[in-house]
């Protein structure tokens, strides 16, 4: 589980670093299959057994890894235009956010949740939780907002297993549901972006005011 | 024959889902496609009119995953009678869509079976909203809610539609992602009070909500307000509101505001419930009345300096919303009682009211107020609805929102929350001057553009006629009426269960 969550915390941190849209969705997927390989240790080791230790680690497998990066990955391969897929932003400012939402996470840790075993679990889910919001505010691309979207599912996730081992089975397949389709809204309406304002920079978008 | 409660309830959730296979199969003509919806929404409305006959407040259904008590049927009323209006006015706004010069849809006379598919799922998904059982699925319905209603506001894949339901869908998941982590909190916390044996069941959680953890429960509201609020569109995480009420088609305006908003606050009320005990009423009242207020001090500015027709609607929900959070967090029986009904009344006038809009839109192909006037002459049956609607929104006696408003900004003055109170009647006259300022200029005048004519038909007009008239008798009798009366009543003891 240690391994795991370092692991986590170095890919969230490239996950600030990348610009390239293949790359940010390969980290994405990885990200992922941490969170299915974490999901499984917590559910063999609750002591559940059978099927639903593992079915919420396969589904995140089947969703998150293989599917929503898949449809990522093909939504990208429309895009012509190489100054779409690279962008020289400066991401410094996120790497080192990303730096204090760590140190943030270890305080919140020791603040909010004193008796609490996984204290490194904690911050890792606070750090992918506000990686994602990062993502999310400072990122203009339509794809690189998905990415950040689901980075924040993620963290969340992470934050359940933590604290409660999951959700109860039903509430969990739901949020599955839902995050597959919400992956497949966005990319509809970023595919309808791409035709109509020709590119798939949100930072075209603003017409609407007041 | 004899149907029970669970029966109707299979036959509510059950009919909307098969006329939108239906539908989006395509093997329909439109005309069948019209008559199917509106056949299917009077079936749905039969059962929930059932439904509330056969209803005993003492004794709620509870299924493996429904819960059915006063609560729930009193939204669950409100979200039929607006998949009624829906259905009834649909027929018009199409034809005229799919006909006169604004009409995007003529192109794409498919798309027909895709809107109705679209739009009865989304109803589909509100009602589930209200009949869950579980905190959890509340959650994941509300969610399915965003992502059903964020195609209809892309509907007509315009550049500023396509914006608006960008942002819809980005801060909305957000928000409701924060919810999310408020749910397992709420879920932690029940696990730390040992109550463990149905994981976030409402009526489970609800009894043993004393032992939850002080501190855990006011954090996971937090979330929860935050989540669910952005939502339902108070102030600070408003964002998205005004441009999805306004970009969407008038139809899903109506739904989205009429019913969507005030289902996500009947989530929050009921996570409010389960929390109220161990976080103290106090702090939950203190955090529903200030940021009502605020969401009514926001929307005042920008109705007053507005262009578009529909953003003004969209501000004056908001400022509804705002009402509504104040009545319900004052937690006395009364102002509670009121903000139920006014989740009623708003619904009804603003369905009417964004229908309307849509209509006036289409009439003088512009959303531009500064360029409509003399409606009177040109167009007086929209015209005489359209004021009709905005005189109710306002809070005038003959429609019903008047009472609701009453009741609610009493509520302020009886707690001794002088001051509040008058800044929030201050408020709404600011919202009272900014409306009546565009209405009577679009309304009076010389006409200076040419127009479609009368657009309104019979079904459409009497459908939001009907709209109107119902918010009015509704609020003027409601403790009086038969069925309706006790669902009311049972609803504020189920929110005030915490409090009395």
């Amino acid at each position: 589980m240690e391994y795991l969550v370092v692991l986590l915390i170095l890919v969230v941190f490239l996950q600030t670093r990348i610009m390239e849209l293949h790359r940010a969705t390969y980290l994405l997927a990885i990200q992922s299959a941490i969170i299915a390989g974490s999901c499984v240790i917590i559910g063999v080791s609750a002591g559940g057994g059978g099927v639903y230790a593992f079915l919420p680690g396969l589904l995140t497998l089947g969703v998150k890894v293989v599917f929503i990066p898949w449809a990522i990955l093909r939504l990208i391969g429309q895009i012509k235009d190489d100054s779409e897929i690279n962008s020289n932003i400066n991401v410094n400012y996120s790497s080192m956010a990303a730096a204090v939402f760590l140190v943030m996470g270890y305080i919140m840790a020791d603040h909010l949740l004193p008796g609490v075993i996984g204290r490194d679990i904690f911050a890792a889910a606070i750090l992918t939780i506000m990686t994602g919001l990062t993502l999310i505010v400072m990122r203009r691309r339509a794809i690189m907002q998905i990415v950040g979207l689901i980075t924040l599912e993620n963290g969340i996730y992470f934050f359940g297993l933590l604290m409660t081992e999951g959700l109860p089975l039903i509430v969990e397949l739901g949020v599955f549901l839902d995050v597959l389709i919400a992956v497949v809204v966005l990319v509809i309406l970023t595919g309808r972006m791409r035709l109509s304002f020709m590119t798939t920079d949100t930072g075209v978008m603003r017409k609407l005011k007041g | 024959m004899e149907f029970s409660i669970g029966h109707l309830l299979y036959v509510v959730l059950g009919v909307p889902i098969v006329f939108s296979i239906l539908a989006v199969s395509n093997i329909l003509g439109n005309n069948m496609l019209h008559h199917l919806s509106r056949l299917s929404a009077v079936i749905v409305g039969a059962a929930v009119f059932q439904i509330m006959l056969l209803f005993d407040s003492g004794r709620p259904y509870s299924g493996t995953y429904l819960y059915l008590d006063a609560l729930s049927l009193w939204m669950m009323m409100i979200v039929t009678l607006l998949y009624l209006a829906f259905a009834f006015t649909a027929e018009a706004y199409l034809d005229r869509d799919t006909n006169i010069r604004y009409g995007y849809l003529r192109r794409f006379s498919y798309l027909e079976g895709r809107f109705y598919a679209l739009s009865h799922i989304f109803v589909w998904t509100m009602l589930l909203v209200v009949l869950v059982n579980n905190l959890g699925l509340m959650w994941v319905t509300i969610e399915a809610t965003t992502l059903v209603s964020a195609l209809l506001v892309a509907f007509k894949f315009t550049k500023t539609s396509l914006e608006a339901a960008w942002k819809y869908v980005m801060v909305c998941t957000v928000g409701i992602c924060l919810a999310l982590l408020g749910t397992i909190l709420v879920y932690y916390a029940q696990l730390q009070a040992g109550c463990q044996d149905l994981p976030l069941d409402w009526v489970y959680l609800a009894a043993c909500a004393s032992e939850l953890n002080p501190a855990m429960a006011k954090i996971a509201f937090c979330f929860l307000f935050v989540g669910y609020g952005t939502k339902i569109g108070l102030a600070p995480m408003h964002a998205w509101l005004p441009d999805a009420h306004s970009e969407s088609p008038a139809l899903t305006s109506g739904l989205l505001s009429g019913s969507l908003c005030i289902c996500a606050m009947y989530v929050l009320l009921r996570n409010v419930v389960i929390l109220m005990p161990a976080v103290g009423v106090q702090f939950i009242s203190d955090i529903f009345v200030s940021f009502g207020i605020l969401t009514i001090g926001l929307a005042v500015p920008f109705v007053v300096v507005q262009r578009d027709i529909k953003r003004m609607l969209a501000y004056s929900s908001m400022e509804n919303f705002g009402l509504m959070a104040v009545g319900l967090g004052i937690f006395l029986p009364t102002s509670v009682g009121a903000g139920f009904l006014h989740m009623l009344n708003h619904a009804l006038v603003k369905y009417a009211l964004f229908y309307t809009a849509g209509t006036i839109m289409e009439t003088y192909s512009t959303k531009n107020m500064m360029r409509i006037h003399g409606m009177l002459k040109q167009s007086p049956r929209t015209a005489v609805i359209w004021l009709l609607g905005i005189v109710g929104i306002l809070g005038m006696p003959p429609i019903g929102v008047f009472f609701s408003k009453f009741h609610i900004i009493a509520g302020l003055f009886t707690v001794g929350d002088m001051w509040r109170g008058i800044l929030t009647l201050l408020l709404l006259a600011g919202i009272v001057m900014g409306i009546l300022y565009h209405t009577t200029r679009m309304l009076g005048g010389q006409p200076t553009r040419r127009s479609a004519g009368e657009l309104m038909g019979i079904m459409d007009t009497a459908a939001i006629i009907a709209l109107l008239v119902l918010s009015g008798v509704i609020s003027l009798v409601v403790n009086e009426l038969p069925f309706l009366g006790p669902i009311l009543q049972e609803s504020v003891k189920i929110v005030m269960g915490g409090v009395l």
